[in-house]
């Protein structure tokens, strides 16, 4: 077993180690199931077999609730309370620390993700089988939530690198995805055209839509991979950094 | 097995360390000792390769810290101050994620947890949360992931503060156990721990060196030795010429004529009797000559005690020096070259201070701070 996977399981236990974890989780759930059958008419009101809404609102369930207190431990933490030396002094290489820490929180953040496949499940197969479902934009709609989620928790891992303390950095991630969420509905009241084509660029939820109808574009992959890589390279020198301050 | 050298260490404009070097051999249990804010902490990260030297290098297990991070992480077992660890884990899953890190198989692992559990005294808490244990058993928690693989070569950053002192007396039990067989570097502020459990010292002070050796020789290296002798003051020896038992004033100056008396200074005491501390040089012992002058006067010896000067004084007196040293100095001087002349002139300056300090401190009581310190304020001020 590497040593990253030996970090990711030990992160990806130790959330189920706290009360906070659990409650965040049920909230979240249940905010998912308001959200999908009362939200803007929910549902019914759609009158099409279709799991748009989960794609729409999840993101920001996670964005606004889940990723900024999974993440905000993660090395903020660590570095308050020293166990970050203890971690580090074993024999491990920074980027396994960075990646372990990563591969366990966003498994926690697709284990998430996975639970809402129940809704799917009991509405389109058993017990209540609804009819028909179009499983293409199910499909491309994990898909996004999938990269979508690794981008998220590659920021906030960033943050809790940078912060001093986890409260720090759940509101900073707070804030960022916050924004990154929202900035795309300011994009319309845009005056010029290349700053809306800009704005829409960096917007989760512009980048969100088209999985969610069943398209996939490389330019979406390519974005999202791209934050999740740039953020824990720049997570890693962040943590090289201690060597040298 | 530890080599460090020429190491310096820079945070901005304070120098952390400037140019350590030493080297600690197979076997050896050597205490690193200074006051807070020497530099022991970040030699010892330094050491461990969780941060970089600013210059000069080190080697541990003929492994470069720079160049071999690994390798000599995994001949290390290290301690970091406090014991830092993972709360919400329970001591077994956490010491078996030590072990998992460290690639141990579980059957290595769960061999080598029979006799760590016996030496660190951790029977009864390997299901306990670490977070609901005592201070003390997590310093037990701490050294025993330090045990875990075996090391050859264990770093201990502190590994009794913050305990009470039955604790303390049980770590260092374990220390004297789990150093028989290997080389520990153990960083403390606390004297005593040092003479229980090591034979070396390595004292640093304003991240330099300032002794290194065997701990009689640290200890030797003040070069003066004390006698306490106490005489009767209301009675004198019964059949001698004496006729009225002597005023403190003449024990006094009899005492100092005595050969390679350097200071004589009286000790409070009751009305019974007069008390002094004499000063005498190392190799010497002038027991009887003080016997001999008792007799001769026909007083009575009350008392009469020969004592080597404790670690304590040395490291008070070494360490004590330099922080006055550094008063109302630049920190850091930037130009390498420039600073090393003015180190040397310094150097010379310290050796006179040392010299007139001496003096002085032979007059005092080496015990009280306080007045030490007035003095020395004094001095600058006439300076």
């Amino acid at each position: 077993m590497g040593t990253t996977f030996i970090i990711a399981k030990r992160e990806f236990r130790s959330n189920f180690d706290s009360t906070l974890a659990y409650v965040v989780i049920c909230l979240g759930l249940i905010l998912l199931g308001f959200v999908f059958f009362e939200f803007g008419g929910g549902f019914w009101q759609q009158d099409r077999a279709s799991l748009v809404q989960i794609f729409a609102q999840a993101p920001r369930g996670l964005s606004f609730l889940i990723i900024p207190v999974v993440t905000m431990r993660l090395l903020a933490e660590e570095k308050r309370s020293g166990t970050l030396e203890m971690l580090i002094t074993l024999p491990v290489k920074d980027h396994e620390v960075i990646l372990g820490k990563f591969l366990g929180a966003w498994g926690l953040v697709l284990l998430l993700v996975a639970s809402t496949l129940l809704y799917p499940m009991l509405m389109f197969w058993r017990p209540w089988d609804l009819g028909p479902l179009d499983m293409g934009p199910v499909y491309s709609g994990y898909l996004g939530l999938l990269l979508y989620s690794a981008a998220a928790v590659s920021i906030g891992l960033l943050i809790s690198a940078l912060a001093e303390s986890q409260t720090v950095a759940f509101f900073i991630t707070f804030v960022v995805l916050f924004a990154l969420h929202m900035v795309g509905s300011v994009a319309d009241k845009m005056p010029t055209p290349w700053l809306r084509e800009a704005i829409s660029f960096i917007s989760f939820d512009t980048r969100l839509v088209p999985f969610a109808k069943g398209m996939i574009n490389t330019r979406d992959i390519v974005y999202f991979a791209s934050i999740a890589v740039g953020c824990l390279m720049a997570a890693f020198r962040a943590l090289e950094r201690r060597k040298w301050a | 097995m530890i080599e460090a050298n020429g190491l310096t260490k820079r945070y901005g404009a304070f120098r952390a360390l400037d140019k350590v070097s030493f080297e600690v051999h197979r076997g050896e249990v050597v205490g690193f000792l200074g006051p807070n804010g020497a530099g022991k902490s970040t030699t010892m990260r330094i050491l461990t390769c969780f941060i970089s030297a600013t210059g000069g290098t080190a080697r541990v297990h003929g492994y470069d810290v720079f160049d071999d991070p690994l390798e000599v992480r995994k001949k290390i077992g290290y301690l970091p101050q406090r014991a830092p660890l993972y709360g919400e884990m329970n001591v077994w899953e956490y010491l078996s994620f030590v072990a998992d890190m460290r690639g141990l198989e579980t059957s290595t692992f769960k061999k080598r947890m029979k006799n760590i559990v016996e030496v660190c005294g951790l029977a009864t808490s390997l299901g306990k949360d670490i977070r609901d244990l005592s201070h003390g058993y997590r310093q037990r928690v701490g050294l025993a992931q330090a045990l875990v693989h075996d090391p050859p070569i264990l770093i201990l950053d502190e590994p009794t503060s913050d305990l009470d002192p039955n604790e303390k007396a049980e770590v260092i039990k374990y220390i004297q156990e789990i150093g028989k067989e290997r080389t520990i570097l153990l960083s403390t502020h606390n004297l005593s721990e040092v003479e229980q459990a090591c034979a070396r010292a390595i004292i640093v002070s304003k991240g330099r060196i300032v002794a290194d050796g065997p701990l009689e020789e640290i200890r030797a290296k003040s070069g003066r030795v004390r006698y306490v002798v106490q005489v009767h003051e209301k009675r004198v020896f019964e059949g001698s010429p004496a006729k009225k038992a002597p005023s403190a004033e003449e024990v006094q100056a009899a005492l100092e004529k005595l050969p390679g008396v350097t200071s004589v200074v009286e000790l409070p005491t009751d009305d019974r009797a007069h008390s002094f501390q004499l000063a005498g040089a190392q190799d010497g012992d002038i027991r009887a000559e003080i016997f001999q002058l008792m007799v001769s006067k026909g007083w009575l010896l009350l008392e009469m005690r020969r004592e080597a000067q404790k670690l304590e004084d040395v490291f008070k007196a070494l360490t004590k020096n330099d922080e006055r040293r550094d008063r109302g100095r630049p920190i850091v001087e930037d130009d390498e070259d420039e600073a090393e002349a003015a180190g040397a002139e310094e150097d010379e300056d310290e050796d006179e201070d040392e010299s007139a300090e001496d003096e002085s401190d032979e007059d005092a009581s080496d015990e009280d701070e306080d007045e030490d310190e007035s003095d020395e304020d004094d001095k600058k001020k006439k300076g």
